[in-house]
This record gives C-alpha cells, structure tokens and sequence, in this order.
C-alpha cells in the first residue's frame, strides 16, 4: 500500500537551523553526487593532468571505443537476458514461502527467517573454494544454470520478507468478507490478496534485478571464464582500459537508473521496505 | 503504515498463540530453505571441514592446489590453520580495521540517512526531495564503477588536491588509505540506509507529529521522543545490515585502501587467488562470519524485543 | 487482462531459454575444434581475436578457434586449475584443448599435459632448448620483459643499474612506484629482481626450477630494502597500486616520473596515444628486470589433441611469430629473431637473444613471495 503521507513542513523561526540544513544537504549532494559528476567529466576528455582543472581537450571517441569492446556487448546481452530469469526463478522458489510465512503458522517459520538472514551474513568471498568444488560435483561450473543460481541465491532475502510484509498487510477481513460472498479461493486471492501485495511485490522484484544485474563476485567465480555478465566484464575494462572508458560506463548506468527510480520512486520510498525486513 | 494497524492485521493474521500448525504452509516455505540449504549450506559445511583439516572427499582438489594445506599428516581434525591465520603478523591489524571500518561507516551512515530522513519528513520541499531522489543513484552502479568514481575523486588527481594545488598547497592524497575506505564505505551503503529510514519515517502518523507540537514540543524534543522511537527498528536494520555489508565487503577496500592492514573481504581473496591457500582464506571467513553473527543476533534480539512491545509476539 | 500478461511472462521466458540453449550448442561436425583458454591481459586478448585466430582459420579452413573461454589477469586461475585437474584425474575431458595460462608449468610439473613432441610440433626445433625445459611439459610461444619506463622530460639519462635506480628513487620521493606483486607482473618483476640482487646465480637458477621453500629465507635482504624505499615510492606511505593498469593510469595522469611496466603493455598505450609520447622505456642490468616466455599446456585428456598441436606449430611458425612481433601486442618471438621479417628484426638489437631473457620463479616459489612480499613490506 503506497502511503502518500504529506511530508509536514515544520518552520523553524532560526536563521541558524536553517542554514545547518540548507549547508547539510548541499553536503550530502556533493559528497554522493561529487565523485560520479567528475568521473562524468572524464569520459569526454582527451587527456587530464594533474592539477588541471580541465582536461587538455574534449572528444566523443571513447563512447565509440566502448561500443568496440566485443566482449562488453556479449556481456550486456548475457545480462539482460539472465537477469530476468534470475527474478523468475526467485519469484517462484520465493513468493509461496512469503505467502505461507504471512498466513499460515508451522513448524519451523522463525528459524527458517533466521537462517535466511544468517545464511546472508556469510561472505561469499571466503566460501569461493568451497561454492567452486561443489559447483564441479554437480556440473553446474561455467554453465548458465550455475550462474542463474548463483544470483538466485543473493535474492531470495529480498523476494521473501518483503512480499511476505506485502502479504501480512493484507486484511484478512477482506478476504473473509469475499469468501463469504461466493468467491473462490484462488479469485479472492488473485483479485485481493495479490493485487494489494502487488506493489510490495514490485519492489522485491525491482530490488532483486538490481542485486541480479549487480552481481559480480559470484557470477565470475561461476561463469568465467565461458560466461560474462556485464559487472563481470566490467572488472575487466576498467582494470585495463583507461579511467575514461570507466566514465563512459557511469553516464551510460547512471541515466536508466535515475529514470527507474523516478518511476518507482513512490512504491520504494512508499514504506514497503522496512515493513519488509522485520521478524514477525 | 502505522504501527497499530500492524498490530491488528498481525493479530488477524495469527489468531491467537495456538493456533494449528499448517502442512501446507510448511512445504510452500521449504523451497527457499532447499536452495540455500543447499548451495549455502553445504559449502560453509564443507568450508569448516577444510578449516579444521578434513581434505579427503569433495574438499580434494583444492588440498591439491593449495599450498601450506594443514592436516594432511594423518590426524583426523586439526586447529592448525586456525593458529596460523591468528599467528600471522597482518591478522591484527587487518582485524582491527575491519572492525573499525565496519563501526565508523555504520555510525555515519546512521547520521546521514537519519539527517536526510528527518529533512524529508519534517520539511520536505524541492531540495529535499531531489537530495533523496539523487542519494538513490549509487543504488544503480555497479560497486566496481562506483569504487572508480571515487578513486578517481579522491586520488592524487582528484578534485580536492586539484584545488588546494590551485593555492599551491600539496596536501596528501586520501586514497589508499582507511580514511577512503570509510568514505567508500558510506558511499555504498546510503541508498539502502536512506531508503529503510525514509520508510521507516513515513509510517509515522502526522497526527503524532502535530499533537506534540502543539504540546509545544521543540523540534529537538520532537525528534528524539516521537520520530526516532516509532522508527527504531528500520534504524536497527540500516545498522546491522550496513555493519554485516561493510564488514564483508572487497571491492571497496581493493581499490581505495591501503594493501595492508587491509580489510577481510580482500584479504580472503588475496589468500585464495595471489598466495593459494585457500585453507586459511576459508579460516578468515568464519571468523569474519563470527563478527557478523555477532551481529545478527543482536539484531534479531532487538526484533523479539521490540515485537513483543507492541503486542505482536 | 491478468491472464493475458501471465502467457506473455511465460513466451517470453521460453524465448529467453531457446535462445541460450541455440547460442549455446557446438555443433559443428565437419570442422576441426580448437578450444583455446587465456588468462592473460587484454592486450593479448586482442591478439587473439583481431589477429592470430582470423590468420590461422584462415590458413586453415577447416579449423575453428573458439576463444569463449578469456580470464582476465589470471584472476579465476585457482579455479580453472582446480577444474582441469578434477577432469584429468575422472579421465574427462577437461573443457580446454590448448591454455595460455600462468598455471601450465604446474600443470606440466604435475603430469596433467601432453608433452609435445617435433612429430607433431615440427616447428618446435626452432625454439631454444632452455625456454622448452623451463616449460615443464608446455609450450613457449611469445615473450615478454618488463621495463622501467620514464619521463624523458624529466629524466635526462635513466638510470642504468639497479643500484642507480634506487639511488634515484631516493632522490626523487614520490616520483616512482611498482604494483603490488600479487596483482600484476610489472611490480611483481621489480620486487623480484631487488630480491635476486642478493642471491647467487645458483640460487636464483634453483628458484625458478623446483619449489624450494627453505631458500626463501634468504630474501629477508632483499625485502629490508624493499621496505626501505616506502617513504620515497608514489604516496610515501607505504601503499602501492593493485595492478599493471594502475602503475599505466599514474603514468597517464602525471602522478609519477618513472615506473616498472611490461614492454608490450607500453608500446601498446603509447601507440594508443593514452601514455603520453615523452615517455620512454630502457632495461637495467646489475640484475635485469625480469621477463620471460607465456606456454601453451595441451591437456592430457582434452578430445581435440591433435588438432590443439596444429595450431601450437602454426602459432611457432615465423608468420604467425611475425604477427606477434608486428602486431598490436608488440611482443617478444620464441623463434631466432633472424626467422622474422625485415621489418620485425629491425625491432631488436643485435644479437638479442630471446632465452636471455630473465624468468620469475617457479610458480609456487612465486605465490609464496607474493605472500613475503605482503607480509613484510607494505605499510611498513
């Protein structure tokens, strides 16, 4: 449920407050926008030497030397395509657990939402030796499946708690009231419950694709060396290319995700995410 | 939301305490519980039998490889590798600036999203809103573009020295130090940090607000008496989650801090890929898995006790 | 309406899985399969698609080169060695038919290769016997060195020892710096060779031979003066950068004077235009900066052997060592540099002889002084 509260506008009389404010936010603005405008600047130039303000010069050619790079567009094209499935996958595996964790009461429910948030605060990066040997077991190393699972599992966090929030919130009186007047099982719950989780939904599955799209650690421990996506790549161009071949990448993922969030920006900001993440 | 619907729709949703155990319920949550199980578990299972020396069986490849594998002279478990990593001279000072790290781009982290939290609540306004909007971008980046932008930020080349060299100072670079790896650091972990206490702060009713103001509550009292309590638990998420992500995080600390002390997440890999021996990077992980674990059930004490309060346990 | 979006999810995803499972298959039945493995840096990617493989399919049509499988700075190296063992030892075939990686000496070292030999590698007779001993059971095939690069508008003359150098790098604080060893072989070669200043010529020999651990002890010399330069390399704290493209990037930027680099590395960037043109590399003696052959390892049970060896002789036959010597990588050939074209011999001195070049240790002597190195010199 989007919450449209009015953000209330408390003056304060005090020229002083004011000012802290006004002096924080431009400080904040700066300290997370600062780094990725002067990367920004980079991609256009020439060459820039220290301690110049300005580059010695101002070209377009490194948008087009990025587009040459292969390797990057085969990687793009992997992304965009696993990524999706990633959210599928979880959706499936994810969205009944949600569901029963919200309604339904059994053996178990508790832990299994501790062992979720446990099984987060592993890091990945010291179980490389261990992914890898059972990874080759199974066959799964360099194999797309691999990869899809890989990712799967950093999103599984995010596709159970907050649709189970989403599902929680969902009056139960409604559904009974609905039952009551003849419908079905599944229509109430297509029409009611799902479509009144649907935004608690939607965040999940936004923030799973970014984690998806993300990811690098795993998916290189996986995929590589048969299988790039794009963060992957990534790794590699920036550590051998020059720094303005790394501003290009930031303008270019900087645009679509500022148009995202502006889309999504009610549902995100609209109070599904910190109903999402608490043990009930 | 507010925190007495929650309540409400919690107690609908479960009755009372005894209600009947669900079958069905039951196996519709397993799947998650299978995957990780599985492709979570099993490794930390099988990490912990390489770290206390059991290389038979599937660990097998990898005590091949490996180099300075501990527990291959016939003795069935061995907390050799454990003695090392702790007797290797850069496992204290690696420790100490993880846990550092970890603690003080917590701390500002808190600070910022509470700060910008409390602009967007209380005042709103275009700058706010554009101010939290943009704080989301980081969001988007991959960490690795991100640790570039800052490096290149801060770095000898950066923006800062470029101007205090316009003065003719030479002040030292920032980069490769602890400094940068906490500025990274909060870098990161703000868009989730601000998306939790925007949320968390908009579950508070405005009636609350304006009752206590025309209490006659000064701004100050407001805060610290009705905001930030009705939002504690998303400020405990943003502080146990931004302390676990911070204290297992590589590419941050790769790029921007110095190489040693330097932090777990790249130590761990140094150990696995630069000195092959994956046995004392697998050790390093559960000892960072302690920290975090430390961590977590803090956290999870702070959610039965905060749902007990309000009725919903 | 609802419906209607669930069978659009569900097209869509099968579209997504036919179009992975059709990209994905290898069907090609009357051609001959090479597939190639590299863990190396992008320069030598490119030789690899723009130039070696388009010139040997093409002196071969009936040969493919698959080049799907590129690992960048040998960063996935554990694993893939992991994986080509795990195969070779349940006699599978280890998904890899020729590697070019910094793992094939252990790999030979371990008995997983096919040893070549000059029936089916005739062109073999061309390359010194010492790079093919050094090999262990691989296949030297192009060389590299790594060089100290300067500032020819700073520095006048470069220095021309060892000794002169940190002479230099004392007198200059802040002005040169290498990576760190573990992540790249530019610093890796420098810190390497302060070491070696200290040990005889037999034990360096021993060193890059067989895995010697209690001859490590006598790096402790060589360390303490490595220590000694932290106050006076880039920083003057301690820190170096992570790896070769980060020691290039200072370079670009102005932030240093001189630094250790790979020569194909440089000229690459130079021709690029992102080195700036009044830089110039030299060599030092007293000892030499080390460098050394890449090897090809044909693993023991991979299904394409024989064709893998085809390609190994035609990557040592004097066209294609003209396209690495003339090419975009400007490297170091394996073969007599009097079997390379005109244009390409005036490249070297006279008299240059590839199998001077000096090598880095044996592998697990390298990953322990990467080791050494970490533990005993930064921030210190």
């Amino acid at each position: 449920m989007a919450n449209d509260v009015q953000p209330l506008n408390l003056h304060t009389k005090s020229i002083g407050v004011k000012a802290i404010l006004l002096a924080f936010s431009i400080f904040m603005l700066l300290l997370i926008v600062g780094p990725l405008i002067w990367l920004a600047v980079h991609a256009f130039a020439v060459e820039w030497i220290f301690p110049s303000y300005l580059p010695t010069g101002w070209t377009l050619e490194w948008f087009r030397k990025v587009f040459e790079v292969s390797a990057l567009v085969s990687a793009i094209k992997n992304s965009l395509i696993i990524s999706p499935i990633v959210v599928i996958v979880s959706a499936v595996i994810c969205l009944p657990a949600a569901y029963a964790s919200a309604r339904y009461n059994y053996w178990g429910r508790r832990t299994f939402l501790i062992m979720m948030f446990a099984s987060n605060a592993f890091p990945k990066i010291g179980l490389f030796a261990t992914i890898a040997t059972l990874y080759y077991f199974l066959n799964l190393m360099g194999t797309i499946v691999g990869v899809i699972i890989v990712q799967v599992l950093g999103t599984i966090i995010f596709m159970t708690w907050i649709p189970a929030a989403a599902f929680a919130a969902v009056p139960k009186s409604l559904e009974e009231a609905a039952r009551d007047a003849g419908a079905s099982k599944f229509r109430v719950f297509r029409t009611i419950t799902l479509r009144m989780a649907m935004p608690g939904i939607l965040v999940a599955m936004v923030m799973s694709f970014i984690y998806a799209f993300d990811e690098a650690q795993g998916t290189y421990l996986v995929g590589a060396p048969s299988i790039y996506t794009m963060p992957t790549a990534m790794y590699a161009i920036v550590e051998t290319y020059p720094v303005q071949v790394t501003a290009v990448f930031s303008i270019l993922l900087t645009i679509p995700s500022v148009l995202l969030i502006g889309l999504a920006r009610k549902h995100i900001i609209g109070g599904q995410l910190a109903e999402g993440f608490q043990i009930k | 939301m507010s925190a007495s619907v929650t309540n409400q729709v919690a107690k609908e949703s479960f009755g009372s305490k005894d209600s009947k155990l669900s079958l069905l319920g039951f196996f519709m949550a397993l799947p998650p519980i299978l995957v990780l199980g599985i492709f979570i578990g099993l490794p930390i299972g099988l990490a912990f039998f390489l770290s206390i020396g059991y290389t038979g069986g599937l660990n097998e490849v990898i005590s091949i490889i490996g180099q300075d594998i501990r527990g291959r002279e016939g003795k069935l478990f061995t907390l050799q590798a454990y003695k090392d990593v702790i007797a290797d001279p850069r496992f204290a000072g690696d420790l100490k600036t993880t846990l550092i790290v970890s603690s003080v781009a917590t701390v500002f982290v808190l600070i910022f999203s509470i700060g910008i939290g409390l602009l967007q609540r209380l005042r709103g306004g275009k700058l706010s809103s554009v101010l939290t909007a943009l704080s989301l971008t980081p969001l988007f980046i991959p960490v690795v573009i991100s640790s570039w932008a800052l490096y290149t930020f801060y770095g000898s080349a950066g923006l800062y020295r470029t101007i205090f060299q316009s003065f003719g100072l030479d002040i030292p670079q920032i980069t490769s130090t602890m400094l940068a790896v906490i500025i990274g650091s909060i870098w990161t972990s703000l868009p989730f940090a601000i998306l939790m206490v925007t949320s968390g702060f908009q579950s508070i009713p405005n009636a609350l607000i304006e009752a206590a103001q025309d209490a006659g509550a000064s701004l100050i009292t407001i805060i610290r008496t009705v905001m930030l309590p009705l939002a504690l638990i998303p400020i405990i998420i943003v502080a146990t989650f931004t302390s676990i992500g911070v204290l297992g995080s590589f590419t941050i600390p790769f790029f921007l801090g110095p190489n040693q002390p330097t932090m777990f997440g790249v130590e761990i890999t140094n150990f696995f890929t630069a000195y092959n021996r994956p046995q004392q990077s697998v050790v390093m992980a559960f000892i960072v898995f302690a920290a975090a674990s430390g961590i977590a059930i803090s956290y999870i004490w702070a959610n039965f006790r905060s749902a007990k309060e309000s009725g919903r346990v | 309406m609802r419906k209607n979006k669930l069978v659009s999810v569900l097209a869509a995803t099968g579209l997504a899985v036919a179009t992975l499972g059709f990209t994905a298959s290898t069907s090609h039945a009357a051609v001959f399969q090479v597939r190639l493995y590299v863990s190396a840096d992008t320069n030598v990617e490119n030789l690899y698609l723009k130039e070696l493989i388009p010139a040997f399919e093409k002196a071969f049509p009936n040969y493919q080169v698959d080049l799907s499988s590129f690992d960048l700075h040998g960063k996935n190296d554990a694993l893939t060695l992991a994986k080509i063992i795990a195969a070779t030892k349940a006699k599978k075939d280890a998904g890899f038919d020729v590697i070019d990686a910094g793992f094939v000496q252990q790999l030979g070292l371990s008995g997983y290769l096919t040893i070549p030999t000059t029936m089916r590698v005739p062109n073999l007779v061309n390359v010194p016997a010492s790079l093919i001993a050094l090999s262990k059971g691989g296949v030297p095939y192009r060389a590299s060195t790594v060089l100290l690069a300067y500032n020819s508008r700073v520095v006048a003359a470069p220095p021309k020892t060892l000794d002169e150098l940190i002479t230099w790098i004392k007198a200059n604080p802040g002005r040169f710096t290498y990576n760190v060893p573990s992540g790249g072989g530019s610093g890796y070669a420098f810190a390497q060779t302060v070491i070696d200043k200290y040990l005889t010529a037999t034990e360096i020999n021993t060193l890059v031979t067989e895995i010697n651990k209690p001859l490590q002890a006598k790096w402790k010399t060589g360390f303490d003066v490595l220590k000694s330069l932290n106050p006076y390399t880039y920083g003057k704290n301690g820190t170096y950068p992570s790896n070769n493209a980060a020691t290039l990037s200072l370079i670009a930027n102005g932030s240093i004077d001189m630094g250790t680099v790979w020569s194909d590395q440089f000229l690459s960037g130079l021709k690029a235009g992102t080195i700036p043109s009044y830089w110039k590399v030299a060599q030092i003696s007293g000892p030499a900066l080390t460098g050394g052959p890449a090897f090809f390892g044909i693993p023991k049970t991979s299904r394409n052997g024989v064709a893998a060896q085809r390609f190994v002789n035609w990557v040592l036959s004097p066209a294609a060592q003209n396209i690495i010597v003339g090419g975009s990588l400007n490297g170091y050939p394996v073969i007599p540099v009097t079997l390379l074209s005109e244009a390409n011999q005036g490249k070297f001195a006279a008299g240059t002889d590839i199998s001077t070049l000096r090598p880095g240790y044996l592998s697990s002597n390298s990953t322990d002084f990467k080791n050494q190195w970490a533990l005993e010199v930064p921030g210190k």
